[in-house]
């Protein structure tokens, strides 16, 4: 276990990050980004950097009246430290621009080299890896075992696994896996414990890009005419491939299991060990339909338990529209929670999970329920960002009707503001509007990805917009504790040990929608000085563990 | 020309020399009938095949929680009130896609959710609390009131 490098923390705050409290204690007197005059401190403050941070790319998805669904979809995107520097970098999936029946632009996907300050540069044609499929999603793993990670782009057609050379440069693999369709959601992760990367892509809808380009809108709604889907069109079949090792893979969908039995509309994806039991499930987002659960045996092969796990309907037993996934341990049981998003006019769903793969809605009972209902959701993440030691929720929100902004609602129209709720012992309160100009942006959101994009111990959040660069949220919230980030790459689990608490962070493989979060596990610790133990949980079982181990520092732990 | 045509047409009417037909010929409407014993058969034999499968969820719950094993009697009445797994969902979304909803106009109503056969809105409903009830339940009293609220939805479901 090695202590990588302490960064600033609940110690030592920047001047920036006690502003707005300052602002809050001298009755307002800033300018216009300043809190409102309320006494107590805001939970939270973002700030949208995006432009002078050098993030400036738009992403595009279709024409700006979006005759089709596909036009709906937008991008993902990922944090990722591609060039292994310990700096997040940031790639963008881009689509493509249309007008009329015309392609005018075959957005490149771009990838953003990250200098640890909060700024970036685009190293994107240096690195080979702007792909001009119209992209959809993402996927980041160590594909072919080299040691560094490898990125699975999903498209409208063919997907693209680019394989890096080592130093955040990348060769494109003469025959990736994935689904030459409109593939969403992805996930790299080890389903047959072997010790490579497999692969799950999630299909949407099966169309052509005639179709696309001739679409008209044939849809009542609200006394307008809108893009059809997807109830009356087909479902793109998910599929599964398994590592073959250097960057080669072998569908294996019927003989994992994992069979889109009701060719349902999938979107995202998360591998997770739900059940405690050493191995990775799979959960899948459907839109319009039940969610998949599907349990791993331990040796790859799957059982899809969705309906009666609790976690593929609502509480009066509905299907929803399954868009983004969240996971994290909300209750601080130690076991991992399903929070997914879902349609405007309905409920996001929060499913607690009680053992075994069983899992109960609690969207009602964690005040979820009426700040959910308007927004149509995307991709969300629980982090704990303002280090109390409870988990927090993002909630990227956008409608996919532009003729929605004729209808306008509490939630907005086309555009909508994202949420974010604080969390204390399984109940959040969303705090969004008061919580810096970040959260005021009002844009059709779509991805989102987690991380600590200034070296400041806090994890920012970077959120892909349909038609427009991607927000950067820098977290300049007044910490209310320590932290602790720990990079173990394969662990399945780490767990920290404070007095008589124990946090617990779960590996996640995919997850939020088409996007892809810095895979270290970071804590928010409340106001500690040291932690007790640390704990590391390996795939077979193993445990590495320390003592007394010091806060506001990144630790890496590899397997011995 | 067409003056000439026209008048022959008539001449032809009048003498009855085409017969008009004034119904549809006899074996056509009987062949039709027999196509609707079919069609009406067939959403019959869909009805029986859900309640078959009902009874196989109802039968594997009730040996389940006789067993005492409540998780697992939970997950089959979780089945009976989705009328099934993911897979019969995938069916029955086919169907929809199709056209054909087994009862379009009490699903308009909203007493059935689209597709669905035999359980009701209102029953879907409370077997899954019933079988969240049971999977919550941690004494014999428990499992029995959970048994007891699932059976009172499932039975009058499968008597018809």
């Amino acid at each position: 276990m090695e202590a990588v490098h302490r960064r600033r923390g609940a110690a030592a705050p920047r001047l920036i990050r006690i502003l707005p409290l300052l602002l809050t204690l001298l009755g307002g007197c800033g300018g216009s980004e300043e809190p409102e005059t309320a006494a107590p401190a805001p939970a939270f403050w973002f700030v949208d950097i995006a432009v002078q941070a050098g993030v400036t790319a738009p992403t595009w998805c279709g024409r700006p009246e979006k005759p089709h669904l596909l036009e709906s979809n937008g991008t993902g995107l990922a944090l990722v430290d591609v060039d292994a520097d310990g700096v997040l970098d940031l790639y963008l999936v881009n689509g493509w621009r249309l007008e009329g029946a015309e392609v005018v632009e075959r957005g490149r996907n771009v990838l953003y080299r990250g200098r640890g300050d909060g700024t970036f540069e685009d190293v994107t044609a240096r690195a080979g890896i702007g792909d001009d499929g119209w992209g959809s999603g993402i996927a980041a793993g160590d594909g072919d075992g080299d040691g560094d990670v490898d990125l699975f782009v999903t498209n409208f057609g063919p997907d693209v696994l680019y394989l890096n050379r080592g130093d955040g440069t990348f060769d494109r693999a003469p025959d990736p896996p994935g689904i030459d369709g409109w593939s969403a959601g992805a996930a790299l992760f080890d389903a047959d414990r072997d010790g490579d990367l497999d692969l799950f892509v999630a299909g949407y809808v099966e169309c052509t890009l005639e179709e696309v380009l001739h679409a008209e809108p044939t849809l009542d709604w609200e006394g307008m005419k809108v893009m059809l889907g997807p109830f009356g069109l087909e479902g793109e079949a998910n599929r599964y491939f398994v590592n073959e090792g250097g960057g080669h893979f072998r569908e294996a969908t019927e003989e994992s299991g994992l069979v889109d039995v009701g060719l349902f509309y999938s979107f995202a994806v998360a591998a997770i060990d739900f059940d405690a039991d050493l191995d990775l499930d799979l959960y899948v987002a459907n839109d319009s339909n039940p969610n998949y659960l599907y349990r791993n045996d331990g040796q790859g092969h799957f059982q899809e338990i969705g309906l009666w796990s609790g976690a593929a309907l609502s509480a009066d037993g509905a299907a929803q529209a399954g868009m983004g996934i969240a996971t994290g341990d909300v209750d601080l049981d130690g076991r991992v929670d399903l929070f997914v998003t879902n349609f405007a006019h309905d409920t996001s769903t929060l499913y607690v999970n009680e053992g075994g793969c069983l899992f109960t809605d609690a969207t009602l009972d964690s005040n979820l329920r009426a700040a959910t209902y308007l927004p149509l959701s995307w991709g969300a993440t629980l982090g704990d960002f303002d280090h109390d030691g409870r988990l927090d929720l993002f909630v990227a929100n956008g409608h996919i009707y532009p003729q929605a902004e004729r209808v306008p609602d509490a939630a907005g129209g086309y555009g909508q503001r994202n949420l974010l709720f604080h969390g204390e012992d399984g109940r959040f309160t969303e705090v969004g509007a008061g919580s810096g100009p970040g959260l005021a942006v009002q844009l059709s959101s779509r991805g989102v990805a987690a991380g600590d994009i200034d070296s400041d111990g806090d994890l920012d959040l970077v959120v892909s917009n349909v038609d427009a660069p991607p927000t950067l949220l820098r977290n300049d919230t007044v910490p209310r504790g320590a932290w602790l980030a720990v990079d173990a790459p394969g662990a399945l689990r780490v767990e920290v040990r404070l007095g008589g608490t124990r946090l617990v962070r779960h590996a996640v493989h995919g997850g939020s929608f088409l996007s892809v979060s810095d895979a270290r596990f970071h804590f928010g610790l409340g106001p500690v000085e040291e932690i007790d133990e640390l704990v590391v949980v390996w795939s077979d079982g193993e445990r590495t563990r320390q003592a007394a181990v010091g806060v506001n520092q990144l630790v890496r732990v590899t397997r011995r | 020309m067409k003056t000439k045509l026209l008048a022959i047409g008539a001449l032809v009417g009048a003498l009855g020399l085409v017969a008009v037909p004034q119904e549809t010929p006899k074996a056509m409407s009987a062949t039709y009938g027999a196509l609707a014993d079919s069609i009406l058969a067939l959403k019959r034999t869909e009805t029986s095949f859900v309640l078959a499968l009902l009874e196989g969820h109802f039968q594997a719950a009730r040996s389940h929680y006789e067993g005492g094993m409540g998780e697992m009697a939970a997950a089959e009445m979780a089945l009976f009130a989705s009328e099934g797994d993911n897979s019969i969902a995938g069916v029955r979304k086919r169907l929809l896609e199709g056209g054909h909803h087994h009862h379009a106009d009490d699903e308009a109503k909203g007493v059935y959710e689209p597709g669905f056969v035999v359980v009701t809105k209102a029953a879907k409903e409370g077997a899954l609390q019933a079988s969240a009830a049971m999977r919550r339940a941690k004494t014999d009293a428990e499992r029995e009131a959970a048994w007891k609220q699932f059976t009172a939805v499932a039975e009058p479901l499968l008597r018809g």
